[in-house]
C-alpha cells in the first residue's frame, strides 16, 4: 500500500489543467466520428407512445450499439445499410428490426409480459427489481429536472415514503435534512449516505449548521456537501431505505443511502449539445400577520424623552391616530401605520440555472461534459450565491476485455452574506420593528460614530447587518474516479477503482466596528480542507448451477481513507474604524488557530450472494467486515450480516390480471463507528491564557477508551404488486429497526468531574410502515394519466440511555422554560410512565389549581409553572404524497401535493411577536385591558381559597407573562401543499428540421406554491434555522420559506 | 482462461490480505497531533484556570450568575432603571435560564479544580502533595461557596470515578469536610515556601500568590475562620468552635496581603469577562446597572471617602415625568402620586437640592443639579415604578469598577477574600468571646486593609465615623463589623450575599420588600432570597439525589432557609 496512491498526494489539478484536457477529448470525438452511414430512430412504447430512455440498440452485424436518449432518439452507424438492428428494453420484449436501406426508423416496443425493470443497487450492482428483497426507490433524471431545487435533496420531498425532509429556511446553497425511517441516533447527524457512481462522497458541513449544541443564538447554515451535486449532471436517484439495503456500504449507511448515477456520454451518434436554462423567483411564502393600529411606545404611551422612548421599542403605544408625534429620529412626524414594512424588508429572489452539455462516443468509448452556472439571489438584500459546476465524464473500451470509466468534477462556490438565525440572528430584528416605522427609514443604518442607527436602545438594525456586517464563503471542491473493469468472460469480471473527493472551504465572519454587541468590532476567517479517497475493488462472478438455479457472487474491499484540517484567526477591535480586516485589528488581539491534518481510516471486505430459483425465488446474503481506525484495537474488527428473500407469487399463480406479485423479507445487522480521537482524554494548550500564563486544559467530555461499535439491527417485510395491464400497483413495507450501543456524548452530573461522557449508550427502536399505490386512469395513445400515493408512519422509541439518566436535550431556550429532547420510554413523570421519543417537546405551563382554573396572582397576572410538562413532539404522525404525470401528446402536466401530519413544535417568534404587541394576536383588549378568566389564592399555600380574579390588567402585562409559557405557542404542524408543478411541452422535432435542433422543450415550473391546509398562521412549520439534530421543533427567527415560479427551457443540437 | 482467472483472483486475494493486514497504524492514526502529553507539561499548567474560572469565569456565567443574581442579591447593585432592560424583580423570580447558568457556573468549575487535584494527587499524572495542597484550598472555597449559594451539594462522592451519580451531601457535612482539608493543606505546607523548582514551582502560574506557600497557608487558615464563623451557632455545628480556636491559636492570618485576582480584560470576554466587558459591549443603558441605596447611604451618611470610589455621582439634569392618563393606564395613573413622593423621598434622604415644577396635571419637570449627589438606587424595585426611576436619578458604579472601555485592564480586581476581611473575622470573633485579641484594634485594622484596597486615606474615618466605632453592645458592634465586612466586599457579591444572609445585616437589605406598588415581590413573596433553586439540569441529570436533598433540607425555593441560618 503506497501512500501516493491518495488524491492529496497528487499534484494539483488546476481548472485550466481541466479546460485543457476537456477540448482535447472533444476534438479526439470529434475525429472519431467523422462516418458515412448513420441511422436515426426513435423508441417508444408501442401503447402509450411514450419515449422509452435507455433503451439498448445494437447492429446485429457488428455487435456496435447505443441506446436512447432522453426522447427515447437514437443514432447508430452501421456498415451495411441491409443490417438489423436489435432494440431491447426492460420490461419489453426484444424487438429485431431489418433496415432494408432505411435511415431514419421508429420502433414500437410492447410491454412485456413479465416486467424485469433494471434498477441499482448498493456497490453499484445492477439487479432485476423482482429479485430484491428489500424496499427501494428510484428517481429518474426528469423527476428530478423539470422543478429543481439548488440542493438536489430537496427533491426527494413528498416523493418517497418514509423520507422526510426538512428544508433550512436560510435561502440558496442551504442544507436540508434528510431523515430516513427515523431517527436512529441521538448525537451523530441522522443523515443517510450520499453515494455517486459508486463512490461515496462527503456530507460534512461547516458553520453551526450540521454541528451540535442547545444555543439557539445565531446559526449560519453554509449547507452540506450534498447540494455540490449538480442536477442536470444526474440520470437516476435510488433511495436504499434503511439497513437492508445498505448493509453492503457499512458503517456509515445506517440512516439508509442515497444512490445517485451521473450520466455518461452515449455512444454512436456523433457528437450532442444540449443547453438548457432555468429560472425562477423565489417570494416569501407565508409572513406573519401584523396589527396596525398601535404604534412604538408602552403601556399606552410613547415617552417624550426620546432615551428612554427609545427604551420601549415594542408596539404597545397609543393609536395610530396620524397626528405628530415624537419619532425616534427625534423629528415629529406623523403616527401612521407602515402595514408592509415587514414585506417590503424582502425582494424577489432569484435562481438562474444554466447548463451546456456535450456529450458524443463511438465504439471505442463515449464522453460527457457539461458545466452548469448557477446563481441565485437571496430574498434579502446583498446576499446570495454563485456556483459552477464542471463535469466531466468518460468511458473507454480499450480492449474488447478492458475497459474504463472515469470522471472528473469542479466545483466551486461563493456565498455571499448567509443569513443568521435564531433569536439573535437578522429577523429578531425585523419581525419586530415598531407597526409605525416605515423599513426604509432604517436604510441609513450608521450614525457618524460609525455606531449602529435604530429606533431602539440597543442599536440594532437589520441594514447593518446587510450592508456592513461580513460574511463571505467559498468552497472548492474536486471529485472523481477511475474504475478500470477487466471482463474475463460473461461469467466472470474484476473491477478497480479510486474514488477522491476534496474540499476546502473558507468562511470570513465580520461584526463591523460600531456593532451593537461588538462595538469595536471583530473579523473572524477560517479555512477548512477535508479529502476523502476510496480505494475498492470488486469481483463479480455468476453462473447457473442447473438450468433452474441461478448464482451470483460478488467479492469485494475497501479502503476508506479521510483526513481533515483547519486553521484561521479570530481578531478583533479595529484600529480604522472602516477597515475590516485582520491588519486592521489591534495586533494583542488576534488568535490565529491551527488544527493539523486529522485522520480516519476504514478498511472493509465484503461479499454478496445471490441463488435465484426458476425466476420464483431469490436468497440474498451479504456480509461485511470493517476495521476503523477510530475504535479500540480490541473493537476495531466488526462484522455485519444481511439475508433477505424473495418470492414472486405471480409466476405460481399465473392469473392473466396479475402482472406481477413479490413477497419479501429481509433482515440486516450495521455496525457504525465514531470520529477519529475519541479514546482517551489528553491535554490541550489553550489558545489564550489569564494574563498571559500558559495553560493546558482538558477535555469537558470524558472519553471512553473501550468504545464498541454502534449496532443496527432492521428488519423488514413487504409486498409488490402490479395489475390489469400495469395500470394498478401497490408497494407495502413494514419495518423494525432496533440500534443499540449508540456511541454518544450524554450530559453527565458534573460532580463526576466531567459535564459530558461519550460512551455506548441505550437502544432506541423504529418501526413503521410504507405505501405506495399507484393507478392509471387514463390509458389512450394521446392521454395517459398516472397518480400514485405514497404513505409512511414511524413510531420512534428511546429504549434506554445511561443509569440515571431519563433524557437527552436538544434544545433548550435562552430562559429554559422549554427543551426538545429524546425521552426514555416508560419514564415515570408525577407517577405516570410516559412514552418516550426523540423530539420530545416539554415545557413550561400556565399555572392551573386542582379545578384546572387558570390562577393568577394578586395582580391579576397569569402565573408559570416552574415544573415543564410535556407539550408535543415534532415528529409528524404521518406523512405522504400523491404525485399526478398526466401526459397528452406532447404536453406533460405534472404535480405533486405534500402532506405532514401531526407533530407538534414551539415558536418562540410568536411568543416574541406577541411580547412585543405587532403580532394581530394583541389587537383584543388594547384600550380596556383584560381581567383573567382565573382565579386567586387568598387563603395560604396549603389550605388555598380561590377567588374570582377582579383585577383588570394592561394587555400588554397578560402577553407578557403568558409569552414566557411554553405551552401558548405550541402548535400543530400539520400542513398539505402544493409541493411542484411543472407544465412541460415538448415541441414537435418537425420545425426544426432544417436548423440543426434535435429537439426543444419548454416549462413552467412552481415549487411550494400555496398551502392546503396549515394549522400554524404566521410560519411554515417545515422551516428550520438550523438542519442538525439540536435545532428541531422549534421556530426562532426563521426567515420566511419561500414559493418559486419560473420557466425551464431545454434545446438539444 | 482458467489460469488467468486464478492469476487475478490471487492478486485479490492479496490486496484483501492488505487490508485484514493493514491495520496496525490504525493506533497511531487515531492519536490527535493536538494532544499535549505528560511528559511534555506541568501541573502548574492547569492551576491559573482553577484560580480563575471561579472568580473571572466567562461572559455567559459572570453576567447571569455574578452580575444578575449575587451582585444584586448582596445589595451592591440593581437594574430596572428607566432605560434597564429588566426591572429590578429580575432573579427574584425563578428563571430557569439564569439560574440554571449559576449552577453550571459551580458544575463546569469542578471539572477544572477536579482535574488539578487527579493530577497532582497520589498516583496522578504530576504527584506532588505540595500542589495538592494549594488545590485543596482552592477546593474548600469553591465548595463554601457552592453550598452557600444552593445548600445540599454533591461533595464526598463527587469525582470519583466509579461514581455516575454523586449524592448530595448535607451543608453540615460539606463544611465539616472543607475545614479538615484546610487542615490537612495547612499540615502538608508545614514551612515549605514553594511547590518544587523549575516546572515544579507553581510560580508566575498562580496568579494569586506567585507560587508563595506560606502566604497559602496564611489564606487557608483565614478562609478556615470564615468558614468556621458561618458555621457558628448552626445545629450540630460544634466542629465550628474547635476551629474557630485553632484558627486563632495558630495566628496565621492574611495581614498585609490579601487573595486578590488581577483582571485580565484583554482576553476573550468569553474565557474570562468583567464588568467592563458588560458595561460597554452592549449599546444602550439595556444592560448597565446601578449602585444600590444601602450602599450609597452608608458610604455618603459616614463621609467615607470609598464613596467616590466606589460610584460617581447622579447625572441629573431637567428630566420630566409624565403621569399616564386614566383612561390609557388606570393603574399607573392611581399610583403616580405615591411613586412620585418615593422618588422624591430618596432625593429629601440624600439632601439633594431639587425642584419639582408641575406642568398642567400629567407633566412634572424635575431639576437637580448635574453631577453633584450620591444617590442610590433602591433595590428590587418593581415593573410599575420602572418607567419613573430614570437613569439620571441614580449613581452608576465608577470607572475603578467598570473600566473605561470594555478592554480596559486598569480595574478593580476580583477579591477571593481581602486581608480586611480577614481582620473583620477576627474582630468578630473577639467580640464572640473567641481568643484574646482585641477586637477594636483588630476592627480599625480592618477599615485601614480595606480603604488601602481603594487606595484612600481612611483615617478621618476611623477617628470620627461612628460606623468606625465598637461601641455598643455585642450585637450592635457585631452589626458594624458585619456592615463594614459588607462594604468591604463589594463587587464579590457571592460573599457578600452569604454575609447578609449570616448576620442579618444591613438590614435594610435582609428585611425584604412588602410594598408592590413600589417593589417587585418574586416568586418569595418579597422575602429576603436564602438560596438558588436547583437547576433544571440538575434534576435531569441525577434527579433521585436532588429529590433526596430537598426532603432534607426544605422546599426548592428561592426562600428556604440554609443549615447555617438555623
Amino acid at each position: 500500500m503506497k501512500r501516493n496512491f491518495y488524491f492529496t498526494d497528487l499534484p494539483k489539478i488546476t481548472v485550466r489543467r481541466v479546460l485543457n484536457s476537456i477540448l482535447f477529448l472533444f476534438l479526439l470525438f470529434i475525429g472519431t466520428s467523422l462516418s458515412a452511414q448513420t441511422i436515426h430512430g426513435n423508441v417508444k412504447d408501442a401503447d402509450t407512445g411514450e419515449a422509452l430512455i435507455g433503451a439498448s440498440v445494437i447492429d446485429v452485424e457488428t455487435g456496435n450499439g447505443t441506446i436512447t436518449d432522453l426522447d427515447g432518439n437514437f443514432s447508430i452507424k452501421v456498415k451495411s445499410p441491409s443490417t438489423s438492428l436489435k432494440i431491447s428494453f426492460v420490461g419489453y420484449d426484444d424487438f429485431v428490426l431489418a433496415l432494408n436501406g432505411q435511415n431514419n426508423v421508429v420502433v414500437q416496443l410492447l410491454s412485456g409480459t413479465k416486467l424485469n425493470e433494471v434498477v441499482v443497487t448498493a456497490l453499484g450492482i445492477s439487479r432485476e427489481k423482482k429479485a430484491i428483497g428489500y424496499a427501494m426507490t428510484e428517481l429518474k433524471s426528469d423527476d428530478i429536472n423539470d422543478a429543481k431545487e439548488t440542493n438536489i435533496v430537496n427533491q426527494l420531498a413528498g416523493r418517497v415514503a418514509g423520507v422526510n425532509i426538512t428544508k433550512s429556511s436560510a435561502g440558496p446553497g442551504s442544507g436540508s435534512r434528510v431523515i430516513i425511517r427515523g431517527n436512529n441516533s441521538l448525537s451523530g447527524n441522522n443523515q443517510p449516505l450520499y453515494v455517486v457512481d459508486g463512490v461515496p462522497v462527503d456530507n460534512s458541513g461547516f458553520g453551526s449548521a450540521n454541528g451540535s449544541g442547545t444555543a439557539n443564538y445565531k446559526r449560519t447554515d453554509y449547507g452540506t456537501g450534498i447540494s455540490d451535486i449538480n442536477p442536470d449532471d444526474i440520470e437516476s436517484v435510488s433511495v436504499l431505505k434503511g439497513p437492508n439495503a445498505a448493509a453492503l456500504y457499512g458503517s456509515r449507511a445506517a440512516n439508509g443511502v442515497i444512490l445517485i448515477t451521473t450520466k455518461k456520454g452515449t455512444g454512436g451518434k456523433g457528437l450532442g449539445v444540449t443547453y438548457s436554462t432555468y429560472y425562477t423567483m423565489e417570494t416569501p411564502m407565508l409572513l406573519p400577520k401584523y396589527q396596525n393600529k398601535y404604534g412604538m411606545g408602552s403601556l399606552g404611551q410613547i415617552d417624550d424623552d426620546l432615551e428612554t422612548y427609545k427604551t420601549h421599542s415594542g408596539s404597545w403605544g397609543p393609536k395610530m391616530d396620524g397626528s405628530e408625534r415624537l419619532y425616534w429620529t427625534g423629528e415629529k412626524k406623523k403616527y401612521t401605520a407602515a402595514p408592509n414594512n415587514i414585506k417590503n424588508f424582502f425582494r424577489t429572489g432569484s435562481n438562474f440555472i444554466n447548463t451546456l452539455a456535450f456529450d458524443g462516443g463511438n465504439s471505442f468509448g463515449t464522453f460527457r461534459f457539461s458545466y452548469t452556472n448557477t446563481k441565485a439571489n437571496s430574498i434579502l438584500e446583498n446576499s446570495g450565491l454563485q456556483r459552477h459546476n464542471f463535469n466531466l465524464r468518460a468511458g473507454a473500451n480499450l480492449t474488447d476485455k478492458l475497459s474504463l470509466d472515469a470522471k472528473v468534477t469542479y466545483f466551486i462556490q461563493n456565498g455571499k452574506n448567509r443569513p443568521d438565525q435564531g433569536t439573535e440572528g437578522i429577523m429578531a430584528y425585523v419581525y419586530g420593528i415598531p407597526r409605525n416605522i416605515p423599513i426604509a427609514d432604517l436604510k441609513d443604518y450608521q450614525n457618524d460614530d460609525y455606531s449602529s442607527r435604530s429606533y431602539n436602545s440597543l442599536g440594532s438594525n437589520p441594514y447593518w447587518i446587510l450592508y456592513s456586517d461580513r460574511n463571505d464563503d467559498r468552497r472548492n471542491r474536486i471529485q472523481g474516479f477511475t474504475k478500470l473493469t477487466y471482463k474475463f468472460s460473461d461469467h466472470f469480471s474484476i473491477m478497480g477503482r479510486i474514488g477522491l473527493d476534496n474540499i476546502d472551504q473558507n468562511i470570513e465572519r465580520v461584526s463591523a466596528y460600531g456593532h451593537w454587541f461588538y462595538p469595536t468590532g471583530g473579523i473572524n476567517f477560517s479555512d477548512h480542507k477535508t479529502a476523502e479517497s476510496n480505494m475498492d475493488f470488486l469481483a463479480m462472478y455468476n453462473t447457473k448451477f442447473t438450468s433452474d438455479l441461478d448464482f451470483d457472487f460478488n467479492f469485494g474491499g475497501n479502503m476508506m481513507r479521510r483526513t481533515f484540517s483547519s486553521q484561521g484567526i479570530n481578531a478583533s477591535s479595529f484600529r480604522i474604524p472602516t477597515k475590516a480586516t485582520v491588519t486592521s485589528t489591534k495586533p494583542d488581539k488576534r488568535y490565529p488557530f491551527y488544527n493539523p491534518q486529522g485522520e480516519k481510516r476504514i478498511n472493509s471486505l465484503y461479499f454478496s450472494s445471490q441463488f435465484g430459483y426458476k425466476n420464483f425465488a431469490y436468497l440474498d446474503i451479504t456480509g461485511r467486515n470493517d476495521w476503523s481506525s477510530t475504535l479500540p484495537e480490541s473493537n476495531r474488527s466488526y462484522f455485519y450480516p444481511s439475508v433477505s428473500l424473495s418470492f414472486l407469487l405471480s409466476e405460481l399463480l399465473n392469473v392473466n390480471a396479475l402482472n406481477y406479485s413479490k413477497l419479501r423479507f429481509s433482515y440486516a445487522k450495521v455496525g457504525s463507528d465514531t470520529g477519529p480521537y475519541k479514546l482517551t482524554n489528553s491535554f490541550f494548550l489553550d489558545g489564550e491564557g489569564y494574563l498571559g500564563r500558559t495553560t493546558l486544559s482538558t477535555s469537558s467530555t470524558r472519553l471512553n477508551p473501550n468504545l464498541k461499535p454502534e449496532q443496527t439491527k432492521s428488519f423488514e417485510i413487504g409486498y409488490e404488486t402490479k395489475m390489469f395491464d400495469n395500470r394498478f400497483y401497490l408497494d407495502l413495507t413494514y419495518y423494525s429497526i432496533k440500534t443499540n450501543d449508540l456511541i454518544t456524548t450524554v450530559p453527565v452530573p458534573p460532580a463526576s468531574g466531567y459535564s459530558r461522557e461519550l460512551t455506548n449508550v441505550g437502544e432506541m427502536t423504529n418501526k413503521g410502515i410504507e405505501a405506495v399505490v399507484g393507478f392509471v386512469p387514463v390509458k389512450t395513445s394521446d392521454l395517459t394519466w398516472d397518480i400514485s400515493f405514497n404513505f409512511a408512519k414511524n413510531d420512534n422509541r428511546l429504549i434506554k440511555l445511561i443509569e440515571g439518566v431519563d433524557n437527552f436535550v436538544f434544545t433548550t431556550t435562552n430562559s429554559g422554560n422549554l427543551v426538545v429532547q429524546a425521552t426514555v420510554d416508560g419514564t415515570e413523570i408525577d407517577g405516570k410512565k410516559v412514552e418516550g421519543h426523540f423530539g420530545d417537546i416539554y415545557g413550561t405551563e400556565l399555572m392551573r389549581n386542582d379545578a384546572g382554573q387558570l390562577v393568577v396572582d394578586a395582580t391579576g397576572h397569569p402565573q408559570r409553572t416552574g415544573k415543564k410538562v410535556y407539550l408535543g413532539n415534532y415528529q409528524p404522525d404521518w406523512t405522504g404524497g400523491m404525485f399526478n404525470v398526466i401526459n397528452y401528446k406532447n404536453l406533460a402536466f405534472k404535480f405533486l401535493i405534500d402532506a405532514r401530519i401531526g407533530g407538534q413544535l414551539y415558536s418562540g417568534t410568536d411568543a416574541g411577536l406577541d411580547a412585543s404587541g405587532v403580532s394581530e394576536r394583541t389587537l383584543a383588549g388594547r384600550e380596556e385591558g383584560i381581567v383573567v378568566d382565573g382565579v386567586v389564592n387568598t387563603g395560604t399555600e396549603e389550605e388555598p381559597v380561590w377567588e374570582k380574579n377582579t383585577v383588570n390588567i394592561p394587555i400588554q402585562e397578560y402577553f407578557g407573562s403568558i409569552s414566557g409559557a411554553a405551552s401558548e405557542y405550541i402548535y400543530d404542524q400539520t400542513n398539505i401543499r402544493l409541493r411542484e408543478v411543472s407544465l412541460t411541452y415538448k415541441m414537435p422535432s418537425s420545425l426544426f428540421s432544417k436548423t440543426g435542433i434535435k429537439g426543444v422543450s419548454i416549462g413552467l415550473v412552481g415549487r411550494n406554491l400555496m398551502f392546503f391546509k396549515n394549522a400554524l398562521e404566521n410560519f411554515d412549520p417545515e422551516s428550520t434555522y438550523s438542519t442538525s439534530n439540536f435545532a428541531q421543533g422549534v421556530l426562532f427567527y426563521n426567515l420566511p420559506s419561500t414559493k418559486s415560479l419560473g420557466v425551464n427551457l431545454r434545446v438539444k443540437f | 482462461m482458467k489460469n488467468n482467472i486464478l492469476k487475478y483472483l490471487l492478486v485479490f486475494l492479496v490486496f484483501a490480505g492488505t487490508i485484514t493486514s493493514c491495520t496496525k497504524d490504525f493506533n497511531e492514526i487515531n492519536k490527535n497531533p493536538n494532544a499535549i502529553l505528560p511528559d511534555e507539561a506541568s501541573a502548574r499548567y492547569f492551576l491559573t484556570k482553577a484560580e480563575y474560572r471561579l472568580y473571572a469565569s466567562g461572559r455567559y456565567t459572570y453576567w447571569r450568575a455574578n452580575l444578575i443574581h449575587a451582585d444584586r442579591y448582596a445589595g451592591y447593585f440593581c437594574f430596572g432603571n428607566s432605560g434597564s432592560w429588566w426591572n429590578d424583580e429580575l432573579g427574584y423570580k425563578f428563571h430557569g435560564g439564569y439560574t440554571g447558568a449559576t449552577w453550571g457556573l459551580y458544575g463546569g468549575y469542578f471539572g477544572v479544580i477536579n482535574t488539578f487535584l487527579k493530577l497532582t494527587q497520589q498516583g496522578g499524572d504530576f504527584e506532588n502533595p505540595l500542589m495538592e495542597a494549594v488545590g485543596k484550598i482552592l477546593e474548600a472555597l469553591y465548595y463554601q461557596q457552592y453550598t452557600d449559594v444552593f445548600g445540599e451539594v454533591p461533595y464526598s462522592e463527587a469525582g470519583d470515578p466509579d461514581i455516575k451519580l454523586p449524592k448530595f451531601d448535607t451543608q453540615k457535612d460539606i463544611y465539616q469536610g472543607i475545614i479538615n482539608e484546610l487542615n490537612e493543606a495547612m499540615a502538608t505546607i508545614g514551612d515549605a515556601t514553594a511547590t518544587g523548582t523549575g516546572v515544579d514551582d507553581l510560580g508566575s502560574n498562580d496568579v494569586i500568590f506567585g507560587g508563595d506557600l506560606q502566604k497559602w497557608k496564611k489564606f487557608a487558615n483565614s478562609a478556615k475562620l470564615r468558614i468556621a464563623l458561618r458555621a457558628y451557632g448552626a445545629p450540630g455545628a460544634d466542629f465550628a468552635e474547635t476551629a474557630i480556636n485553632e484558627c486563632l491559636s495558630s495566628g496565621q492570618f492574611m495581614e498585609d496581603f490579601g487573595a486578590i485576582l488581577e483582571k485580565d480584560n484583554a482576553i476573550s470576554q468569553w474565557n474570562s469577562s468583567s464588568y467592563a466587558d458588560i458595561w460597554h459591549r452592549f449599546g444602550g443603558k439595556g444592560s448597565k446597572w446601578k449602585v444600590s441605596q444601602t450602599m450609597i447611604n452608608y458610604l455618603r451618611d459616614y463621609n467615607d471617602p470609598r464613596l467616590e470610589k466606589y460610584a460617581d455621582p447622579i447625572p441629573g439634569g431637567d428630566i420630566s415625568l409624565k403621569r399616564p392618563l386614566a383612561k390609557d393606564n388606570e393603574e399607573a395613573y392611581n399610583k403616580f402620586p405615591k411613586r412620585l413622593d418615593f422618588i422624591k423621598s430618596l432625593f429629601d434622604e440624600a439632601k439633594v437640592e431639587y425642584t419639582v415644577e408641575n406642568v398642567g396635571d400629567t407633566i412634572f419637570n424635575i431639576s437637580i443639579p448635574e453631577n453633584t449627589y450620591y444617590v442610590g438606587q433602591p433595590t428590587r424595585l418593581g415593573s410599575g415604578i420602572k418607567s419613573m426611576a430614570k437613569w439620571e436619578f441614580f449613581s452608576s458604579p465608577d470607572l475603578y469598577v467598570i473600566g473605561l472601555d470594555p478592554d480596559d485592564n486598569n480595574i478593580a480586581p476580583e477579591i477571593i477574600m481581602t486581608a480586611a476581611e480577614t481582620y473583620f473575622l477576627r474582630a468578630e470573633a473577639a467580640v464572640r468571646g473567641f481568643g484574646a485579641g482585641n477586637a477594636q484594634e483588630l476592627f480599625t485594622k480592618g477599615i485601614e486593609a480595606a480603604m488601602a484596597l481603594y487606595n484612600v486615606d481612611g483615617s478621618d474615618y476611623i477617628a470620627n465615623a461612628d460606623l468606625a466605632q465598637l461601641n455598643g453592645s455585642d450585637e450592635e458592634n457585631l452589626e458594624k463589623i458585619a456592615i463594614q465586612r459588607w462594604i468591604a466586599s463589594y463587587t464579590d457579591g457571592f460573599e457578600g450575599w452569604a454575609d447578609v444572609r449570616k448576620s442579618g445585616y444591613p438590614k435594610a437589605l435582609s428585611q425584604g420588600v412588602s410594598d408592590p406598588d413600589i417593589y417587585g415581590l418574586g416568586d418569595i413573596d418579597g422575602d429576603y432570597p436564602t438560596r438558588m433553586q436547583y437547576a433544571g439540569s440538575a434534576y435531569n441529570l441525577n434527579g433521585a439525589h436532588v429529590d433526596e436533598a430537598v426532603a432534607r433540607q426544605g422546599a426548592d425555593k428561592q426562600n428556604t432557609p440554609l443549615w447555617w441560618q438555623k
